[in-house]
């Protein structure tokens, strides 16, 4: 009970300290921070192995990469913000937006179902007794009940985790596997191999300056 | 019908011009003048394939008559292929045989001009297109043929193009017979929905097949006959057409093309037969045009253009002939003015030539001692047309004449002798005034009665500075052809003109016996004139003609006194005779200003305003469009996540609401 | 019955929380104009949605919401490289990164 909104104010105030920090690399410390946090409210949610994974991946790739994106950035020129805020209407109606979300989604969240609606993947767990798994989602679900930690038939543990992942959703997890290798090539394709980018550099200017005349062409028509 | 298989001499007789006329496309530039001799060998040896076929296009007996070729079935009921029976084997024959005299002919005429290839390869493919036309043995191949012809003519026409009243008149031909193009067409509907087939056969066997639409199948049928024919009211096209090389008015607008009309009718005599209306209409009207055409032939000055009227008025004749279901008197006047008339013709050409394109008989007078031939010739011809005893018009135009009262329209047979009488005067004018007399070429056109001539002359000078730039030029260089090449076909044709006749008779003669099983036979009932009398009132008529022509222009007095007598007579014409009826007035208030006028409103008012207007407001309300469209592309990357940002506020606006409502 | 027993506290906290928690990246997304700040609140964003997952598999007993979550986790993966990669590229071409600057689709 505590932990929740310990944990919660935790995660807030670093989630705002991200957004309005001035530099890059502090906001990469309050992230760290906020995915720490949130680790642990998975642990209370019983999901260990996300919460692993959530260290693993956010905290130790994710992040890390930031670090080193805005180590590379940052040496020598000043990067970010050179010139003036083209889009200084939008904030306020940006904030209105938020807030306007806000009200209606806290208004229609109180109305979401705390259980699954009819046919939703319903819980095993029904009729309120554990251990009593319902046979008609017994494909769809789990059918976990609470026990040791690690244990396959517990909910959220690694075994249950990876029954799941390797036996009714195979096809999501390899298509997964398929979105990542996509993603390192593009990487590498995108930023792999410097001297192409060189002349494309020089080669944007080009068209940069030619379209600027061109629009400005058309504005003067 | 006919021989049953096939006979493929056919295809030699009709692809044999085409084969020159490709040939001489491709090669023209090398070939030169020897396009010429090329084109004549083609026609030459189609005509000798015809002369072979003779045989059998006239065997056989009743529908059962004449050589046949299938060529290839279309669709159900369009089987094409090719006849050659008595009445297209006489066609084949003038238009081959004619057609050769007049490509040699022309070799010498057209010598010193640059684009003789152009000329010969036009002119084989108008002999195609019109053996296309009358070998053809349905009615769908007849119209491609009649089509063909048709562009033909207005290639030739408009041979000289840097002339612009040479290329009006191509197009004002070409009009007038996509006129009756269009009336053939309808016909051709009427006959497939009504008789299944398009085949002459099937559909002449049994004629009353096509009742109740069997009067208005023949209408059509002459709507497209009239407008190739220049018979009223669509005749105005034919005159205008002396725009062309005087070798082309000679073959296409004299002596073949015009005459498919007559060919069309007479090919479907079975429904003319059936039809009596028709018979009525079509001899009506052919009459009239005779009639008409002689009469507006009086007040031409220009040589061609009274062979043009002339030819108009005779094809009257013709038309009047096998209209009233004289046929085989009509085809006998096609076959003898085919001679006559491209002799005629082609004389014309001679003096037209000698004279360096002088073509106004007020300017001419004494060209019996300048081009002889042309006078032997042409004097034979003018004998024949006029129906003098002896020559062959006399023979044709009588039995016409006298088939209009045998078949009951004494009307007709009157307007017939009139007509003879005014020929015999306006052709005898034309032969006196031109080859009688002194030479008047020197005089001042003024004083023969020329009026408005400087106009007509910085036109014709402005076409030739044309020429000049884009040909050899024509009357300078002294590169002339051999005499004998135009003296000889003139001759030949003059010689036919006077000798064509006696093969046709009386009732039992060749020419009758020719026609024995191709035109449905009829009893008629005894006239009450004789063909004796009939024969003797066209003398009378012809004498009385021949007399009042000598007697105003051959006299020893009227010769001494030409040129101031034709400059009185200039002046006297009367109007509705040199405006030809004001018939192209008529036409153009009648069509040619109300499509002007249309035209000024759909230029001027519609397209400007509507049909621009309406483009120009989808253009302004795009424009308004893109440019709300444009202002979303901000090319802000912030700008596109709060459209995202905003779509998606909605959506969960929306589940809120929606899970509120539940 | 609703299993928020299972649940430390109940569900509505846990979905206000990932609400606020996905709008504080939002404008962190629309009012920063630093490109990795940027992509750190789109970071903030899938977090926010994969605690709702993970809170709604606990309250139904379902762990589909793990799997969700750990393709989530996946595809944030992917797309912090690729975005990275682009924020360098264009480093290199323009020798800033001020995405107000790169505006050459203006229409």
């Amino acid at each position: 009970m505590i932990e929740f909104y310990v944990l919660a104010f935790v995660l807030i105030a670093s989630a705002i300290f991200v957004i309005t920090a001035k530099k890059a690399v502090y906001s990469v410390v309050g992230l760290l921070l906020h995915f720490a946090a949130l680790a642990i409210m998975y642990l209370t949610l019983a999901a260990e192995f996300l919460a692993v994974i959530q260290l693993i991946v956010y905290s130790g790739a994710i992040l890390m990469l930031f670090v080193f994106v805005i180590a590379l950035l940052s040496s020598g020129v000043a990067p970010f913000s050179v010139g003036p805020n083209r889009l200084p209407k939008i904030a306020v109606p940006a904030i209105l937006t938020v807030a306007v979300i806000l009200a209606f989604l806290i208004y229609g969240v109180a109305h979401v179902p705390a259980v699954a609606p009819h046919g939703v993947g319903q819980s095993a767990l029904v009729n309120g007794t554990f251990g009593a798994p319902n046979p008609s989602v017994a494909q769809t679900g789990t059918g976990s009940t609470h026990g040791p930690v690690g244990a396959a038939n517990v909910f959220g543990s690694v075994g249950d985790f990876g029954k799941a992942l390797f036996t009714t959703n195979l096809l999501p997890f390899e298509i997964t596997a398929f979105i990542l290798m996509v993603a390192v090539i593009g990487v590498i394709l995108l930023a792999g191999d410097a001297a192409p980018y060189v002349q494309s550099r020089r080669r944007a200017r080009i068209v940069e300056r030619d379209m600027r005349e061109a629009i400005l062409r058309a504005g003067e028509e | 019908m006919g021989v049953t298989g096939s006979y493929p001499v056919l295809f030699v007789i009709w692809l044999l011009p085409l084969l020159g006329a490709i040939a001489i496309w491709a090669f023209g530039p090398q070939l030169k003048r020897f396009a010429g001799v090329l084109g004549s060998a083609a026609i030459a040896a189609s005509f000798v394939a015809a002369l072979v076929s003779w045989g059998i296009a006239t065997q056989g007996s009743g529908t059962q008559i004449g050589a046949q070729q299938p060529l290839f079935t279309w669709l159900q009921g369009f089987d094409f292929g090719l006849l050659l029976d008595p009445l297209s084997l006489i066609w084949v024959l003038i238009i081959t045989g004619v057609g050769f005299l007049i490509h040699l002919y022309s070799v010498g005429y057209m010598w010193s001009d640059n684009a003789i290839a152009r000329f010969f390869a036009y002119l084989n493919f108008f002999v195609f297109a019109m053996l296309t036309l009358v070998l053809s043995d349905n009615f769908v191949g007849l119209l491609v043929g009649w089509g063909l012809v048709g562009l033909a003519s207005y290639f030739l026409i408009g041979f000289w193009f840097f002339k612009p009243s040479a290329v009006a008149a191509a197009r004002k031909a070409f009009v007038m017979n996509v006129v009756g193009d269009v009336g053939i067409m309808f016909a051709i509907f009427i006959i497939v929905t009504k008789a299944g087939s398009i085949r002459f056969a099937d559909v002449f066997a049994n004629p009353h097949a096509l009742d109740p639409w069997l009067f208005w199948t023949c209408v059509f049928l002459f709507i497209g006959a009239a407008a190739k024919s220049a018979q009223l009211p669509l005749h105005t096209w034919l005159p205008d057409a002396m725009e062309g090389p005087t070798p082309v008015s000679a073959l296409i607008h004299a002596a073949t093309m015009v005459t498919a009309g007559v060919y069309l009718v007479a090919r479907c005599a079975p429904l003319w037969s059936a039809s009596h209306d028709a018979q009525t209409l079509v001899g009506a009207v052919g009459a009239l045009t005779a009639l008409a055409g002689a009469l507006l032939g009086i007040a031409q000055w220009d040589i061609k253009r009274i062979l043009a009227y002339s030819t108009m008025s005779q094809i009257g004749y013709m038309i009047m002939g096998v209209g009233v279901g004289a046929f085989t008197a009509g085809v006998a006047h096609f076959f003898t003015h085919a001679f006559f008339k491209a002799c005629l013709f082609l004389g014309s050409g001679i003096i037209i030539h000698a004279l360096s394109d002088e073509q106004d008989i007020r300017l001419m007078g004494g060209m019996r001692k300048r081009t002889p031939v042309a006078f032997w010739a042409m004097g034979g011809a003018v004998l024949a047309i006029s129906g003098v005893p002896g020559f062959s018009g006399y023979f044709s135009k009588d039995q016409v004449i006298y088939g209009a009262l045998e078949h009951g329209y004494a009307w007709m047979w009157a307007i017939g002798l009139l007509t003879a009488g005014i020929t015999a005067y306006y052709m005898l004018r034309l032969f006196i005034v031109t080859f009688f007399g002194a030479y008047r070429g020197d005089m001042n056109p003024a004083d023969v009665g020329i009026a408005l001539r400087q106009a007509q002359d910085d036109q014709s000078h402005q076409g030739a500075m044309i020429a000049h730039e884009t040909h050899e030029p024509h009357a300078q260089d002294h590169d002339h052809a051999p005499g004998w090449i135009m003296g000889v076909p003139v001759a030949i044709l003059g010689v036919f003109s006077v000798i064509a006749g006696y093969i046709m008779i009386g009732p039992g003669s060749p020419w009758a016996r020719f026609f024995d099983q191709s035109f449905p036979r009829e009893t008629l009932p005894p006239t009450a004139i004789s063909e004796a009398v009939t024969t003797g009132l066209a003398i009378v008529m012809l004498i009385v003609g021949a007399a009042v022509a000598y007697w105003r222009y051959g006299t020893r007095a009227a010769l001494a006194d030409a040129p101031a007598r034709l400059k009185r007579e200039s002046e006297t014409l009367p109007a509705v005779l040199v405006r030809l009826y004001y018939w192209d007035d008529l036409i153009e208030w009648l069509f040619v200003k109300p499509s002007q006028v249309l035209g000024e409103f759909f230029g001027r008012w519609m397209d400007p305003h509507f049909v621009d207007g309406v483009v120009r407001e989808i253009v302004l309300t795009n424009r308004f469009l893109g440019s709300l469209m444009r202002s979303f592309q901000t090319g802000l990357l912030r700008a596109y996540a709060l459209i995202i940002v905003f779509g998606a506020a909605c959506f969960a606006v929306y589940y809120a609401l929606e899970g509120a409502m539940r | 019955m609703p299993h928020e027993s299972l649940l430390p506290v109940a569900l509505i906290n846990y979905i206000s929380l990932s609400l606020v928690i996905f709008l504080i990246g939002v404008a962190g997304v629309l009012l920063r104009r630093n490109p990795l700040i940027m992509l750190m609140s789109i970071e903030l964003m899938w977090n926010a949605a994969n605690l709702l997952f993970l809170a709604f598999a606990r309250s139904w007993m379902n762990n589909a919401g793990h799997i969700f979550a750990f393709l989530v986790i996946t595809v944030a993966a992917a797309e912090a490289a690729i975005g990275l990669a682009i924020v360098v590229v264009v480093f290199r071409a323009r020798a800033n990164v001020d995405v107000d600057e790169v505006a050459l689709m203006k229409g």
